[in-house]
């Protein structure tokens, strides 16, 4: 018996190596690559949740259109890296003006996908389309201090600001330069970058194919695939059966450990994606700074955080994640304390605690959240009411009309601090010192500077407890083993997808 | 009858979606401005008093076109079109399926009502028909994609129906889940037609003329007790049409289905009203074939107006 299994097994194995001998062979002879080395035509199959609304960042495609298109079909005139580093792009040089006010940007020698050239007439077209009439994007309102665009000749494109603005090429990384020729956007493409639009499957596919034109270096693999799935479950299941190559945002940490094997690759970075929990600072009993903190104090984060993500993301304390410039560790600024929150509720006035209701969308972990808030702030005798509202019904009620005491959502902007020196804004607050250094950080004259001011901010608005910033979400894709080159951070949604390669 | 129950989708469905909110507040992103948000109704018309936007639906409509989607400006005619490349196959497939497994289960539950295995038959059917079909879906998967890796665990290949293979490759596991739960429903009725047509005096009058079973049964009780299935048949594709909605979703198949959820998600008022409207159209028209079929088949009902009703009642 134990011969004859042996020698199956000898015979098994002598198959497998004839087996993996003819691969070996077919390798070399067939593609002429080395045999380990990545596949440069490989097709990479994204998988996603974020599908865009439509194609267009100036029609509310929403995150997912930056996934997609930005600086994978699109290009700007500058490229904010994975560090969150701004590098020219399509502005081969930039010159501005002593006073600050007047930029003259040299374009890169590049062609749109249909053939037309990249020109000065394009990128004033591209720039006006975003901040016009029609425009929705998410930037306009910081855009706005454009004043005139002119072509110069055919390659110098010289902008006049109404202000200075430091900010101003960060900005512009996210201003996509479109071809004027090519009309409608909103289910079309073409623009400069390494991929043109393949194909545009609503509600299941989007095909990137690679720009054999592209004025850059060629990308590492031969197309990519951004699949679309509604249900969390259908996307985990795309990624066991491979039928995706890689996931680009892990929403349900209960399911990573599935992905814990030698299978595949958990990669971990970090968002721009903070939870909050906004008051309605304008009202009663919200504009009484102690009655925030005391909020504050009543929630145990740490168990917050662990519940939701596992153990990843890491815990803010103020609008500020770790990426940029004015970080600061302000994590402990309003430490969890319930002693701490019951004295200053005494304070304030409310020593028999208050009630108030929680606008809650329905999306996302937000209603898991507000029922742990409730359980927390229960123990300082302040009674929460849950009200779960759709995401539309959010930004008619809380955004627009400004109709709620408290609300939670997840800000996914990077760099968006500044939502504190606008009293209009959903959470009304109000500080003088803050809008007037928000103000002069955008008119600095150096970055640091710049720097120097918002961070001011950052401390004031973490000092006055603005909001309670309850956690800053990690940034988790999920490869399939022998995938390499995925971005780690997830800055504002940006998704380079060029470098993503095969073995 | 059709055109004024078409019609009364047609006002419902305008009116009730407007009630649900402002799709503008599906497009704007944190940071947009009072203005924007005001640009944005006026760029998709919603801005207009809804008399006004129900009356230019209703020339769009008669002159057939569905108009454009809120959200990408594609044609929803379209749209719709190129959906049903993957709706109407999972349809009619597990339609199909779900019948031919119905007719042979339930034929022999109610023949061989009194053996071990009539009785097994209506239990499965009992049991088939109890569970949602979503859960049957996620049972499949589990099995048959996650742990056999016999079939995909979801999705349609991209390239359409260019490899018939793939498609129907893809298409397996969502078919088979219909059927399963669709197919248990008919079988109970199946099971009760024959039944009914089996304790009969016509076909024992028949056998009495010295016809075999088989032949008494196929000449005279089929012909007797098809005629409420029928109708039973069409309100099962009607079902089953409808049911996909949810399969899709859990087999992630870009279908109509996914459309509507989807045109919901994104308040994309156009695609929502294309979409139900078709379906509407769709199970008035089976509705009205099937009642046609009826009184091919029973000269009774052609005799009497109110027969189709009574037919109905007896199903």
């Amino acid at each position: 018996m134990i011969s004859r299994h042996r020698r199956s097994r000898l015979a098994a194995t002598l198959a497998a190596t004839t087996a993996s001998l003819l691969v070996l062979a077919g390798c070399a002879s067939g593609s002429g690559s080395s045999d380990a080395g990545p596949d440069a035509n490989a097709e990479i199959i994204v998988g996603s949740q974020n599908e865009p609304t439509n194609l267009d960042q100036i029609f509310g495609g929403s995150s997912g259109v930056t996934e997609v298109f930005t600086g994978n079909v699109y290009e700007g005139l500058f490229r904010i890296t994975d560090d969150a580093e701004v590098e020219p792009l399509l502005a081969k040089e930039t010159e501005v003006s002593d006073d600050g006010l007047t930029y003259t940007f040299t374009l890169e020698d590049a062609t749109f996908h249909s053939g037309d050239p990249l020109t000065a007439e394009a990128v004033k077209y591209s720039l006006e389309r975003f901040i016009g009439d029609d425009s929705i994007a998410a930037r306009k309102s910081q855009l706005s201090v454009i004043d005139t665009v002119t072509a110069v000749d055919d390659t110098t494109v010289e902008v006049q600001l109404s202000a200075k603005s430091i900010s101003f090429t960060y900005n512009l990384g996210y201003v996509w330069i479109v071809n004027p020729e090519a009309g409608d956007l909103t289910a079309a493409a073409d623009g400069t970058g390494p991929y043109a639009l393949g194909d545009y499957r609503k509600g299941d596919s989007i095909t990137l194919d690679v720009n054999e034109d592209y004025w850059g270096d060629a990308p590492a693999n031969g197309g990519v695939v951004y699949q679309y799935y509604a249900d969390p479950t259908a996307l985990n299941n795309a990624l066991i059966t491979g039928a995706v190559d890689l996931v680009t945002s892990q929403s349900n940490p209960d399911s990573l450990s599935e992905f814990e094997s030698g299978d595949y690759e958990i990669i971990e970075g970090t968002s721009t994606t903070k939870e909050l929990l906004a008051f309605n600072d304008r009202v009663a009993p919200f504009d009484d700074v102690n009655v925030r903190k005391a909020v504050y104090s009543a929630i145990d984060r740490e168990q917050l955080l662990d519940a939701i993500w596992d153990g990843r993301g890491q815990l803010i304390g103020s609008m500020v994640p770790p990426s940029e410039p004015w970080y600061l560790d302000l994590a402990d600024n309003n430490p969890y304390d319930p002693e701490l929150a019951a004295d200053l509720l005494a304070e304030a006035g409310y020593a028999d605690g208050f009630e108030f209701t929680i606008d809650t969308p329905e999306s996302g972990v937000h209603s898991t959240v507000a029922e742990f808030l409730q359980t927390e702030l229960a123990k300082i005798g302040v009674t929460v009411d849950i009200n779960i509202i759709t995401d539309d019904q959010w930004y008619e009620k809380v955004y627009t009309d400004h109709d709620f005491e408290a609300t939670l959502q997840g800000h996914v902007n990077d760099r968006d601090i500044n939502f504190y020196g606008d009293s209009d804004f959903y959470w009304g607050y109000d500080d003088a010192d803050v809008q007037t250094w928000l103000a002069d950080a955008e008119q600095a004259d150096s970055v640091e500077q710049q720097t120097e001011l918002i961070t001011r901010v950052n401390q004031k608005i973490s000092d006055d407890a603005a909001s309670v910033w309850l956690y800053l979400n990690p940034q988790l894709r999920i490869a399939r083993d022998g995938i390499t080159g995925v971005p780690e951070n997830g800055l504002n949604s940006l998704f380079y997808v060029y470098g993503i390669q095969e073995a | 009858m059709l055109l004024l129950a078409f019609a009364l989708a047609v006002v419902i469905l305008f009116v009730v979606l407007r009630l649900l909110g402002n799709p503008v507040f599906a497009l704007i992103s944190v940071g947009a401005t009072e203005q924007e948000i005001a640009a944005a109704a006026a760029r998709l018309g919603v801005d207009r008093p809804i008399p006004v936007q129900f009356l230019d639906y209703v020339v769009q409509l008669a002159r057939l076109d569905l108009g454009t989607s809120f959200t990408n400006n594609l044609p929803v005619g379209d749209e719709i079109l190129r959906r049903l490349n993957v709706t109407l196959p999972l349809t009619l497939l597990a339609f199909l399926l779900s019948v031919v497994i119905a007719v042979p289960v339930g034929f022999i539950a109610a023949w061989r009502s009194r053996t071990w295995y009539g009785t097994a038959f209506s239990a499965v059917s009992q049991l088939g028909g109890a569970i949602p079909v979503f859960w049957v879906g996620i049972l499949l998967v589990t099995a048959l994609a996650l742990n056999a890796r016999l079939f995909p665990a979801g999705g349609f290949p991209r390239s359409d129906w260019e490899d018939p293979g793939a498609a129907i490759f893809a298409l397996t596991l969502p078919v088979l889940t219909i059927a399963i739960v669709s197919g248990s429903d008919l079988a109970r009725y199946v099971r009760s037609a024959t039944l009914d047509v089996l304790g009969q005096q016509y076909l024992r009058a028949a056998r009495a003329t010295g016809q075999s079973f088989a032949g008494a049964f196929v000449r005279h009780g089929i012909r007797n007790g098809i005629v409420p299935v029928i109708s039973i048949l069409a309100i099962q594709l009607s079902t089953t049409f409808v049911g996909a909605v949810i399969v899709e979703r859990v087999f992630a198949l870009p279908g109509l289905g996914d459309m509507l959820l989807v045109g919901i998600q994104e308040q994309d008022f156009p695609s929502v009203q294309g979409v139900l409207l078709f379906s509407t159209t769709l199970v008035l028209l089976l509705g009205f074939v099937a009642d046609v079929i009826q009184r091919l088949i029973d000269p009774r009902l052609r005799a009497s107006v109110s027969g189709n009703r009574m037919a109905r009642a007896a199903a």
